[in-house]
């Protein structure tokens, strides 16, 4: 009996049968992108995370173990593919004698260097001029300090042993130097310690004959370390490989017991990934789940259309002796057609676009849930109709969406004023812990989401869409729509009024599905929007401008400014002065600008200063020369207020020594492009040129207006000449940033949200009104049989496209503004820096609208010929 | 051609013999296009309906009756032959005013009261609201349906129902009253009573065809057309002949 209802059904029912199917379908495909996103979003942050690391362990070995002891443990502790033996020294300082003058630094460290490392760990030394390995290598910073270069003498201050002597073979750049001068071993929370500021490399042979005397005289200032790369493959989920490769190092100490230390980078990588990766899940709740619920309940709408059918058949089935238990087992049946079929389906279209829109493949984890979901929305929109129609609920009762309808219980215990104020309460209490969604403690492999933030946004959604259905309702309720309608309707305003009003409970049904499924879709797409912005400005806060040429004091890119200008597809050129400057005895980075052309380049987001705008912090530099910008941690630990005067050292030109040179304080700022995170300082450009002797800018600022690769390898042929000279682009750094969930492309995720939310708006509006109205067919029918012309026809269908697309779509504008703006807040920790304000994609909702009122057309079309068509069939069929 | 005229009792006050008929159908024929077949509805009926016809339409289920009529009210439209309205204009301009429907049963629309819902037939003819409340609470006055003005539909009875859709035809005081089975889905003593309250509010110069299956109700008629397998097939004249 079964396969033959089910023949049945798909011969005369095929609508009903597919139509079901086709919600499912793409409920379990939306569950699965999502799913899958997130799952190759974690593989890829784990991923990035582990190339990241320029040495996987440093194992500082204690005084009592041996080299070969330390080795053994960890090659048995885990499979290694490099272990190299890396000498530091801490030295008094370094001294060189140039152009008649001679130089003395301060304390540095000289580090012994076996051969083969560069070639092992490439990210820890850049080589710029001269050699690149097998002799002397001064760092950067050193070579400036001691006026430097290659062929001339350096003498390095010992302890406990007299000064040696070597000869510069090469300058280098160390990329990765907080990592490689870490305090191995120091107590965690410990503020990390600042690389040195002069170091010198030497090769392992030369370190170990330079160093045996210092070694006997003061131990305690020459060390041993192990570099490693482990030959391991880590789970994707970060969290999954930063528990494993913590375990193993705590396995590798507990093997040496304790006489030697691991420093972790991996784990401290990963870490940090971890927490990337919650966020990544948080984005899922946030953006996922309410299309997750929006394209179940358009299922269950569309089910729902075929109840009073599905009433009719249980009681025919019922007067001609079939068992409840046979009718439910019939109804099981149908359930699991559509909802084998529609997750089949679902399942397939993700498999199929998956890669394209994720970058990942469906793995069969990810689908279980989704077909999970599949099945039980089947269940829901075919079965439990059936048991109702068995059980003899009235299908009038449930049709009975026309009338006086009454108070509904949801209104009566005011859910939505509730709803709203959970939603301000929960924000409110994120807003006071300064919006920290994901809790990942450094170092304690447990991290936890704070999934009790989302009510906000869910609530806000819900509680928005009900208070926006008891507003709709009152406007609907006694006649008020007349006047609005009287532009419409004419002199049938008043009885459409009436009508609509009578139908409050099918109208604000619909509406209700239009309103979540706009703001579903303007939040979504107003987050994504301000997303993608936010990365930009991340990637121009890193790299500066579109393109950036970071040259150095040896080869200033600044001096091949007007080359660069005329380049093609360059709109504009500004220079950058980076230097360095001590500030008591720290010493920091400083930028020099001109600060009336830097914006011709670059972007200054206003949250980069403290206490004002960008617009201001450049005037106030302006207004004098000697003005400087410092962090908030320097002002803390001076006790600096506004209008202090400043006395910085800085490297003369003309004379070769590190000078007074004095500024006023004039503000704080937080973040500046190319700045690092720590510490640094702003200032004028032609001040610092002018107190330093030196006018020469070490970066040039491009602003492209042709592509920006074009730009780049033409500006890489300008400076072929200059060693050490970097061009970097926009997109270049973007790949390469490594902090926060900016570093994984959402443009998948985008394209599913943004997809999905046309598609659910579309159907929503269209198909929500076209069942109304199609449920409402024999009033059309009769409304034609009095006489009704077209535009009187029309009269009733556009009040009824009024309520449910107008009004639900208006709501749900609002709403979703609203839930956007609280999306941004409480995912702050997305964005570095946080966005200053939400960004509307003016296109994206153009789109929207025009899908929404095509498919509004298309439905108000389609009941105005269905209501003119065949009015004999339609009227005996209904009256008959 | 089924005509009325040459046996038409002149009653006080009813139209005059030689008036211009209201209906000429000639040769009509309804097809319709059924799961790929051709199903006739109506079969080649000719006939002329003049102002104060009392018709009945008797037939058995799926006999062509409602077709007929749909038809005759411009309703619908033939596949074959003509209908024409002489004394009416064009089939456009019947609705609302010149010809008006009585349905079986659930014609009302569902979210209008009974005053809105007789009203509506003129407020689609162009009338003020004010002016058409009026004159649809005057006709249900008439109708003793006064007390039932604010009831929705779903609140009234099925006789009070048909009454108030008698009312909404009647409202635009129409000259042809095309009624499909008025009494069908009502029990004998209210069916009575809703012919009694149809007849009686009728002009003399007002034609009504009213199909039905009811004997009783077809022989209030002056006049009644049978229908055999989707045709017309013959006429009584007077409910004495018929009887």
């Amino acid at each position: 009996m079964n396969l033959v209802w089910l023949q049945g059904l798909l011969a005369r029912r095929p609508l009903r049968v597919w139509g079901s199917a086709a919600g499912v379908a793409l409920t379990v495909a939306f569950l699965a992108l999502l799913l899958t996103f997130v799952s190759a979003g974690r593989a890829n942050m784990t991923r990035r995370a582990v190339q990241a690391v320029p040495v996987d362990w440093q194992v500082l070995l204690g005084p009592g173990t041996t080299l070969q002891t330390a080795e053994g443990a960890i090659r048995t502790a885990t499979p290694v593919k490099t272990l190299l033996r890396v000498g530091y020294a801490d030295v008094a300082g370094f001294t060189a004698s140039t152009g008649g003058t001679v130089q003395t630094t301060g304390a540095g460290k000289v580090l012994g260097v076996p051969n083969g490392y560069r070639a092992q760990f490439p990210a820890e030394i850049r080589p710029l001029i001269g050699a690149a390995d097998g002799g002397a290598l001064l760092s950067q910073q050193t070579s400036a300090n001691l006026h430097a270069g290659i062929g001339d003498t350096v003498h390095i201050l010992r302890y406990g042993a007299p000064p040696a002597t070597v000869r510069v073979a090469g300058i280098v750049d160390l990329p990765q130097a907080d990592s490689l001068f870490q305090a191995v071993g120091a107590p965690k929370g410990l503020a990390p310690q600042a690389p040195p500021d002069n170091v010198l490399l030497l090769p392992r042979a030369t370190w170990d004959t330079l160093f045996a005397p210092q070694r006997a005289a003061r131990p305690d200032t020459v060390r041993e370390q192990l570099h490693v790369r482990l030959n391991r493959v880590l789970p994707t989920d970060p969290g999954q490989a930063f528990a494993l490769i913590t375990r193993l190092a705590n396995n590798v100490e507990a093997r040496l017991s304790g006489s030697a230390v691991v420093g972790n980078n991996l784990a401290a990588k990963l870490d940090g990934a971890r927490e990337d990766a919650l966020y990544a899940q948080a984005l899922f709740l946030f953006l996922g789940l309410p299309g997750g619920i929006l394209a179940a309940a358009l299922t269950l709408t569309v089910a729902g259309a075929s109840n009073a059918q599905r009433q009719q058949e249980a009681a025919l089935l019922r007067v001609r002796g079939a068992s409840e238990q046979a009718v439910v087992r019939l109804g099981a049946a149908e359930a699991l057609v559509v909802g084998g079929t529609g997750t089949a389906f679902g399942l397939a279209l993700a498999a199929l676009i998956a890669p394209q829109l994720t970058g990942g493949l469906l793995r069969p984890v990810d689908a279980l849930l989704p077909a999970l979901v599949g099945l039980g929305l089947a269940f829901a929109a075919v079965l439990l109709p059936t048991l109702r129609a068995v059980r003899g609920a009235s299908v009038m009762a449930q049709r009975r969406a026309v009338g006086r309808a009454g108070t509904p219980l949801w209104q009566r215990l005011y859910l939505d004023v509730g709803l709203l104020a959970l939603a301000g309460l929960v924000f409110w209490r994120s807003a006071a812990s300064g919006y920290q969604l994901v809790l990942a403690p450094e170092g304690v492999a447990k991290a936890s989401l704070q999934l009790e933030a989302f009510v906000a946004p869910l609530a806000l959604w819900l509680g928005g869409t009900l208070l926006a259905l008891r507003l709709l309702g009152l406007l609907v309720a006694q006649k008020r729509l007349t006047r609005v309608l009287r532009p419409l309707s004419g002199t049938l305003s008043g009885v459409v009024a009436a009508s609509l009003g009578r139908q409050r409970p099918l109208l604000l049904r619909g509406a209700a599905l239009v309103a979540l499924a706009t703001a579903f879709a303007v939040s979504t797409s107003i987050f994504n929007a301000t997303y993608n912005d936010q990365v930009r400005v991340d990637a121009v806060l890193t790299n500066g401008a579109d393109v950036t040429v970071t040259g150095n004091a040896n080869a200033p890119a600044g001096e091949h400014l007007a080359a660069l200008r005329a380049l093609p597809g360059v709109a504009d050129a500004q220079p950058l002065i980076h230097r360095f400057a001590y500030v008591g005895a720290d010493l920091q980075d400083i930028f020099g600008i001109d600060a009336r052309h830097f914006t011709d380049v670059s972007t200054l987001s206003n949250t980069y200063f403290k206490d004002m705008t960008a617009a201001q912090a450049l005037a106030r530099l302006q207004s004098r020369p000697d003005a400087l910008f410092v962090s908030q941690e320097t002002v803390n630990d001076y006790q600096l207020s506004l209008g202090d005067p400043l006395r910085l050292r800085l490297l003369n030109a003309r004379t070769h020594q590190y000078e007074v040179v004095p500024f006023t304080f004039v503000g704080v700022v937080r973040e500046f492009p190319t700045a690092p995170k720590d510490s640094f300082l702003v200032a004028n450009a032609g001040y610092l040129a002018r107190m330093t002797g030196n006018g020469a800018a070490e970066v040039a600022l491009l602003k492209v207006s042709g592509n920006p690769q074009a730009v780049v390898q033409a500006a890489q042929q300008t400076m072929v000449n200059l060693p050490g000279v970097q061009v970097t682009d926009l997109a270049t750094v973007r790949s390469r940033i490594a902090s926060g969930l900016t570093a994984v492309n959402l443009a998948g995720l985008a394209h599913i949200e943004l997809a999905f939310a046309v598609l659910l708006l579309a159907a929503s509006t269209g198909l929500v009104l076209a069942l109304g109205l199609a449920e409402r067919r024999r009033t059309f029918t009769v409304l034609n049989a009095l006489g009704a012309r077209p535009h009187q026809l029309g009269a009733f269908l556009n009040g009824e496209g009024l309520v449910v697309v107008g009004f639900g779509g208006l709501f749900g504008l609002v709403i979703g503004l609203g839930v956007a703006q609280t999306l941004i807040k409480l995912l702050q920790g997305v964005f570095d820096p946080p966005p200053e304000h939400m960004l509307l994609p003016w296109l994206y909702l153009l789109g929207l609208l025009v899908a929404g009122l095509i498919s509004t057309a298309l439905a108000l079309t389609f009941a105005r010929r269905a209501s003119g068509q065949r009015v004999t069939e339609v009227l005996r069929a209904a009256l008959g | 051609m089924l005509e009325t005229r040459p046996f038409l009792r002149m009653g006080p006050g009813r139209a005059a013999p030689l008036a211009v008929p209201l209906v000429e159908a000639r040769g009509v024929t309804r097809e319709f296009q059924m799961a790929g077949q051709t199903v006739t509805a109506l079969q080649s009926a000719t006939l002329r309906i003049h102002p104060g016809d009392r018709i009945a339409l008797l037939g058995p289920s799926g006999s062509g009756k409602s077709t007929l009529l749909y038809l005759l009210g411009g309703l619908d439209t033939p596949t074959s032959g003509t209908v024409t309205w002489p004394a009416l204009g064009q089939g456009p301009d019947l609705r609302p005013g010149k010809v008006a429907f009585v349905f079986q049963a659930q014609s009302l629309l569902p979210p209008l009261t009974a005053l809105e819902n007789v009203a509506l037939p003129l407020l689609l003819g162009g009338q003020s609201p004010d002016a058409a409340e009026q004159e649809a609470a005057a006709w249900l006055e008439r109708l003793a349906l006064h007390s039932l003005a604010h009831q929705l539909p779903e609140e009234l009875s099925g006789g009070q129902a048909q009454r108030v859709a008698v009312a909404r035809a009647l409202v635009t005081h129409p000259r042809l009253i095309l009624a499909d089975e008025p009494t069908g889905q009502l029990d004998s003593a209210t069916a009575q009573r809703l012919l009694d309250v149809l007849l009686a509010s009728l002009g003399p110069d007002v034609a009504l065809v009213m199909a039905t299956h009811d004997l009783h109700a077809a022989h209030r008629m002056d006049t009644l057309w049978r229908m055999q397998d989707r045709q017309l097939i013959s006429v009584t004249h007077g409910p004495e002949e018929g009887s």
